[in-house]
């Protein structure tokens, strides 16, 4: 009992580790954007079919999570740049913004889909023994995903905190025309901001398929809803907020699974969220819809 | 019967079905303002409870798919069934998701809520048979006049369409009265509605039961004729060929909506169906799919308001009364 407890828990830890590094990126971009970007999930599957293309080509599977990195950086800076702006320039509210976001997504997800022939494609890479702690049996590299999203989090909290492009980040999050008439360039924060939530998107892209050992066209798709709650529960713009909710979620989520409600698991994660809706819908309301558009 | 008659009855019974599932989404996004991307959910709901009270009894001549609620209801009470069915779901899905919060925030839980009951659906094999699916639907009414729905379609279509009619006019008219008015005035300026004593949170949970009860007929009607129904039928982009329908035709417009219905679901979705394949099995759908993304995005880049936008609401000012006539807005953010 206590150890079938603590197995799932370990699971929990590692799936939260995955489920952080994308709403970082997730968190970072719509706290400075305010854009509920829905097209998250499918540049997560743009890095995860760029690391299977890279293993494919016989590159390692280490270059291959920095490739899908760069992939999801190069398609976030595309669709921000490309798409997004359009609309801004059009005074798009951000409600519709976020609808251009789902637009873009079947149009990713579906474009993916009839190029990858509908087909799921293996990606066993980096699978070695597991190490037995007690009752915990985790792989190499599952310890080194939840060490992956430590390290990130550390990395960009304190860049947030102590560089000076954190500090024009938080300002223009804050009041970007304040900011922008303090001699903050913020169309350069903005696409920093695009690039780095990007790279972890594709990042968070790539150790998903390695957890699952597959990908598909709708990888992330079905991922989405997890970072997108993780995101809201921890509060918009806090990474701390977004990796202690996916922590909670992600153990939530496992236990439920390793005590037979494999079926409900997720939907045990996610009624975590719905139970804070009903308990505190202040604390989600994240102050009205009068945030403005920032790109 | 010819095969052009199958066809065209074929399309015709879609373009009711989705006329339906129309009509709720835009009482429920053009009126109301509720964003309601979990929508296909109230849908398949309603085509599940159909099914299952049509196969008959779990474990019976169907035994080799097992689901809950097995019985064999008499003729309407099966669409009765699917219609109670939509609106519980929507009502248990209501009363947490229509919370006053961010629009954005709404949307995207009730997206969330659609991916999450077809995960459970799928993987939760004893209630609706998993990703396999129900089959072997058949049509109550049709038993009674002693045809079957594929046997004959142009019936089926007809049927349909009545359906569809008398829906429509219900809503019409419901759109029109006084409840109609305070679901656009709570759209347009929610805080101005509260403050004339309108009860929002009520309004909402109205309208989007309402929606699912229509959402959940129409899933009835279209599983008695298809005769089968999966996990496969109801993906969360689903949701957005009906929303791209009312997008292109005219938010909060009838007649938009009529024609959003015909160009999108009918046009793009069901007529290809029926060319030769191209490329490999699958291509053209996800294509298709493709194609709906592009055209909704379009259609926000250029015609925000759809291709017959909603009518300004003229109110003329009463004789007598000092100040300039009162003409609201038009449209919601």
């Amino acid at each position: 009992m206590l150890s079938q407890l603590l197995a799932s828990a370990a699971d929990g830890i590692v799936l939260a580790a995955i489920i952080a590094v994308a709403a970082m990126g997730f968190t970072l971009q719509f706290g400075l954007t305010n854009v509920l970007n829905l097209s998250f999930g499918s540049v997560m599957t743009i890095g995860g079919f760029t690391a299977y293309l890279a293993n494919v080509a016989g590159l390692s599977a280490w270059l291959g999570m920095l490739l899908g990195g760069v992939a999801g950086g190069l398609a976030t800076i595309a669709l921000g740049r490309g798409v997004l702006r359009l609309y801004a320039r059009r005074r798009t509210q951000l409600f519709e913004m976020m609808m251009v976001t789902l637009g873009l997504s079947l149009v990713i997800d579906y474009g993916l889909q009839s190029i990858s022939q509908n087909a799921i494609y293996g990606y066993t890479v980096l699978q070695a023994s597991p190490v037995r702690l007690g009752p915990i049996v985790l792989t190499p590299i599952q310890l080194f995903i939840v060490l992956l999203a430590i390290v990130i989090l550390v990395v960009v909290e304190a860049a947030l905190k102590f560089t000076k492009l954190g500090k024009a980040l938080r300002a223009t999050a804050v009041e970007p025309s304040l900011a922008r008439s303090c001699g903050i360039q913020t169309g350069r924060v903005v696409l920093i901001t695009w690039t780095i939530s990007g790279f972890l998107c594709g990042l968070a892209g790539v150790v998903y398929i390695i957890s699952t050992q597959s990908v598909d066209y709708s990888t992330g798709e079905l991922f989405l809803p997890l970072i997108i709650a993780a995101a809201i529960l921890g509060g918009v713009g806090s990474l701390r907020g977004a990796v202690v909710a996916a922590v909670v979620m992600g153990i939530v989520t496992e236990v439920v699974a390793g005590f037979g409600g494999a079926a409900y698991s997720t939907v045990a994660g996610f009624a975590i969220l719905v139970v804070v809706l009903l308990l505190r819908p202040g604390s989600v309301s994240g102050g009205a819809e009068d945030r403005q558009l920032v790109l | 019967m010819s095969v052009w008659v199958f066809y065209i009855s074929t399309l015709v019974i879609y373009f009711g079905v989705d006329l339906l599932a129309g009509i709720a989404l835009n009482l429920q996004f053009g009126y109301a303002g509720v964003v309601n991307f979990g929508f296909i959910v109230f849908q398949a709901a309603g085509a599940y409870m159909a099914a299952v009270v049509v196969l008959g009894p779990s474990g019976g001549v169907a035994s080799f798919q097992q689901y809950i609620f097995g019985s064999r209801l008499p003729f309407p009470l099966d669409l009765v069934a699917a219609a109670v069915a939509g609106a519980v779901v929507s009502l248990v899905i209501g009363l947490f998701s229509l919370r006053r919060m961010r629009r954005d925030y709404q949307a995207a839980v009730l997206l969330i809520v659609s991916l999450i009951a077809l995960q459970v659906v799928s993987a939760d094999v004893p209630l609706f048979n998993g990703s396999n699916g129900l089959t072997g639907v058949t049509w109550p009414l049709g038993q009674i006049v002693g045809v079957t729905a594929t046997g004959a379609p142009v019936i089926y279509a007809a049927w349909t369409l009545a359906i569809a009619a008398i829906v429509f006019a219900a809503v019409y008219w419901l759109s029109k009265s006084p409840w109609g008015r305070s679901l656009r005035a709570m759209r347009d300026h929610e805080d101005a509605a509260s403050a004339m004593g309108l009860n929002i949170t009520s309004l909402r949970l109205q309208v989007f039961v309402i929606g699912g009860a229509i959402a959940g007929l129409s899933g009835g009607l279209l599983v008695e004729y298809i005769g089968a129904w999966s996990p496969g039928a109801w993906g969360y982009a689903e949701t957005f060929v009906i929303f791209t329908a009312i997008f292109v035709g005219g938010v909060g417009n009838y007649r938009g909506v009529i024609v959003g219905v015909l160009l999108v679901p009918v046009i793009f979705l069901e007529l290809p169906r029926f060319l030769p394949a191209v490329g490999y099995p699958g291509l053209i759908d996800s294509l298709q799919w493709v194609t709906i993304g592009l055209a909704w995005m379009l259609c926000l880049l250029f015609r925000p308001r759809g291709i017959l936008p909603e009518k300004r609401m003229e109110v003329t000012k009463p004789a007598g009364v000092p100040g300039p006539a009162v003409v609201p807005s038009e449209g919601g953010a």
